[in-house]
């Protein structure tokens, strides 16, 4: 569930680059969740049509998922608009997003700016864009040449063709054991929220969403021409002819967006690797920095993984690489939290969220000690270290602080909301648990980011 | 050498000063004794005594080494609160029974048989003093730890222990003590806790064991501190309408200023 300050600033967000209108149909989908249109107008008083077309520029740029679900008992469906908070809040990054692209791929940024400007767009309507935008003067690029860029940011999984329009979902529905235990391999079943569910079923499957622009066999447009085919090659024609069919739906029909996993991934990936070099030991830097440029592409947006040849190879081109081990190296990589799995040992992976769950107990332990001084920076992290709540008597305890001093700083914790507390049954003492889910942190990220806007006039691309 | 038999203990004698060395080296015979060392109520003290004195003494003599409440004592015996502190304090007077600062609850009057030395519950352990936590010893061990890791890089619990021992003897401190205040140095973040590789810094201790070293480099997080809002002791009232507002506030200003 989205907390209230972050709804007031999609709305924000909405209002800025949308106007007041869609942002209404937004906040409306944000507090209520998946609503119908009819319902969405009853609430708002706002015209049908006006509601309409507030959703289609919503679905448009990514921030609402439409899916049918059954109505009553009988077969009736009806459609519902669910809104993505994470896309809405994406769009504060689409600088960033661009400049991902701009130092990997330079020549296609042009065409990731079209799609974060446009939402969605045919591949057809990304030429004549660019076209369009090409400065007087310059040559124009040839239709291949744009293919051949735009295919690139397919090939990265920058961007992907867009998720179902209106995929059928049952929220009601039992949820089958072999799809929760594919999403939940170990012990811990996630609970997936509304909108993680309805955006799974939306999703293509990784062959389609990443499936690039055919090209056109050289001489394809030659074979339109004349009909002189001779009957041997008749096969060879007819496949021509289907991939000419191929490449002209992937060009006019299928709508493209960019992947904002995969931005999302860079980003986290470019923040990991800078923000552990300022804890680095002698020696290690070399192999961390080697390691991150090993990188292979995978799937998985949650891990970085590099093999051991590719590692090596780099750090021999750094200073002082040659001279290290193979020995040294793994251990180092051991230390730093890349491991290997005894399935295959030649590939080191490195889990970024558990560097970024890190860094953001880092940030919220640091505020609560510059706020609460360093009593209350014991206390929230022994019990962020533990987590799960613990008894007022055993943090004294544990603290070693004064049971006075333990009493005052748990009431400011809790009263600042960094820490929540439950009673036990009728033991007068009081069960403490830290609020790992930065309730407090969005609070002032909301003013932060909301001032930004208004005041700066801080608009996006 | 005889095996050291555990003492009766003099009833008569109140030994109100053994509490303030509790982490001194002798500290197991001090620990609380099993049941079958208890000490026993005397049948001649309680002959002598009057009626209402010897039913409250028979009571905090069976509460044992935790003592017994004031207002525990008024509502088992059904006393007024006057006639309990009377007879309170008469046992007082005639050395049977102590009063006994709990560090749990400060404000409490707890009563105890003279016989017995107050439990680790009461007394709060090793680092409290009259009921009060001895920040000065604290900050003495914090000391000691962080020199010997300091002296000898990566150390385990046990290593340090050792080395304390060795440069002071009668510091006296028992390893699970010295474990407390390594487990409170890490939540500090002076501290950190790292399983050994037995190889470079660690060639001091065996692959595999948990050992301590120092935290190098500067603390990291503190971007949300650099935020005006994030220290705020105003943000409960801060609204984008209300008076405290952040289109007005200066510090946000200020801030903005600096960096753009």
């Amino acid at each position: 569930m989205v907390s209230q300050h972050g709804i007031l600033l999609a709305d924000n967000i909405i209002s800025d680059h949308f106007g007041p209108i869609v942002s209404k149909v937004c906040g409306c989908l944000l507090r209520h969740g998946a609503l119908s249109l009819l319902e969405i107008v009853r609430r708002l008083e706002l015209s049908p049509r006006q509601v309409k077309n507030s959703l289609l520029i919503l679905i448009q740029h990514n921030c609402v998922q439409a899916y049918t679900s059954p109505r009553g008992g009988g077969d009736k469906t009806v459609t519902l608009y669910l809104a993505i908070f994470d896309n809405v809040l994406h769009r504060l990054r689409f600088s960033k997003f661009l400049s991902v692209v701009r130092v990997d791929i330079p020549e296609s940024e042009v065409l990731l700016e079209g799609l974060l400007q446009n939402g969605r767009l045919t591949f057809e309507q990304l030429v004549e864009r660019t076209i369009f935008k090409v400065p007087e003067g310059s040559p124009l690029p040839t239709r291949e040449e744009i293919r051949m860029n735009f295919n690139k940011l397919v090939y990265a999984h920058y961007v992907e063709r867009c998720p179902k329009p209106e995929p059928f979902f049952d929220p009601l529905a039992v949820e089958q054991p072999t799809s929760t235990r594919k999403r939940a391999p170990k012990t811990v079943e996630t609970v997936l929220s509304l909108e993680q569910k309805v955006v799974c079923t939306a999703a293509l499957s990784d062959a389609e969403r990443f499936s690039q622009i055919p090209y056109l066999m050289e001489g394809s447009s030659s074979a339109n021409d004349g009909h002189h085919a001779v009957a041997g090659n008749k096969r060879k024609h007819e496949a021509l002819e289907v991939d000419e069919e191929d490449s002209i739906i992937a060009e006019s029909e299928v709508l493209w967006r960019i992947n904002f996993e995969r931005f999302i991934f860079c980003l986290k990936k470019k923040f990991c690797a800078e923000r552990k070099k300022a804890k680095m030991r002698l020696g290690t830097l070399a192999i961390w920095e080697a390691f991150f440029e090993a990188n292979v592409t995978n799937n998985d947006n949650k891990t970085v993984t590099s093999p051991i040849d590719g590692i090596l190879e780099r750090v021999g081109q750094k200073e002082g690489g040659t001279s290290m081990t193979l020995d040294q190296i793994i251990s180092v990589l051991n230390d730093l939290e890349c491991t290997s799995t005894t399935n295959n040992p030649e590939e080191f992976t490195f889990d970024l969220n558990k560097l970024v769950e890190t860094c953001r107990n880092d940030e919220i332990e640091s505020l609560v000690k510059k706020k609460h001084g360093q009593e209350a920076y014991t206390i929230f992290r022994l019990l962020l270290k533990q987590g799960c709540p613990v008894e007022t008597d055993e943090i004294t305890d544990r603290t070693i602080l004064d049971k006075q001093v333990v009493h005052e700083t748990l009431y400011k914790l809790w009263k600042d909301e960094y820490i929540d507390s439950e009673g036990v049954g009728l033991v007068p003492y009081r069960h403490m648990h830290p609020v790992t889910t930065p309730s407090v942190v969005h609070l002032s990220v909301c003013y932060t980011l909301d001032l930004l806007i208004k005041n700066l006039k801080f608009k996006m691309v | 050498m005889p095996p050291r038999k555990r003492p009766a203990p003099p009833p008569e004698e109140p030994s109100p000063s053994s509490k303030p060395q509790p982490d001194a080296q002798p500290s197991e015979p001090s620990k609380p004794s099993p049941d079958s060392e208890q000490p026993t109520i005397s049948a001649t003290i309680l002959a002598q005594l009057p009626s209402q004195e010897r039913l409250a003494y028979k009571l905090i003599f069976e509460a044992g080494n935790k003592g017994m409440w004031m207002l525990d004592i008024r509502k088992k015996l059904l006393m007024g609160p006057n006639i309990a502190t009377k007879v309170v304090r008469t046992l007082v007077t005639q050395g049977l029974i102590k009063e006994v600062s709990d560090v749990r609850h400060r404000s409490r009057k707890i009563f105890m048989a003279t016989d017995f030395q107050p439990s680790v519950e009461i007394t709060g352990g090793t680092w409290y003093h009259n009921g009060r936590l001895d920040t000065d010893a604290v900050t003495t061990a914090r000391r000691c730890c962080q020199a010997q890791v300091e002296r000898l890089g990566a150390a385990t619990a046990q290593m340090i222990h050792h080395g304390i021992l060795k440069d002071d003897p009668r510091a006296g401190y028992t390893i699970d003590k010295i474990r407390d205040i390594i487990k409170t140095m890490v939540l500090d973040k002076v501290l950190e806790e790292v399983k050994s590789t037995g190889t470079g810094e660690f060639t001091t201790v065996r692959a595999g064991t948990m050992c301590y070293r120092l935290v190098t480099g500067a603390p990291q997080g503190g971007m949300m501190e650099g935020i005006p809002c994030g220290v705020c002791p105003r943000i409960d009232e801060c609204s984008p309408e209300g008076i405290i507002s952040p289109s007005t506030c200066v510090y946000y200003k200020k801030w903005l200023q600096m960096d753009f």
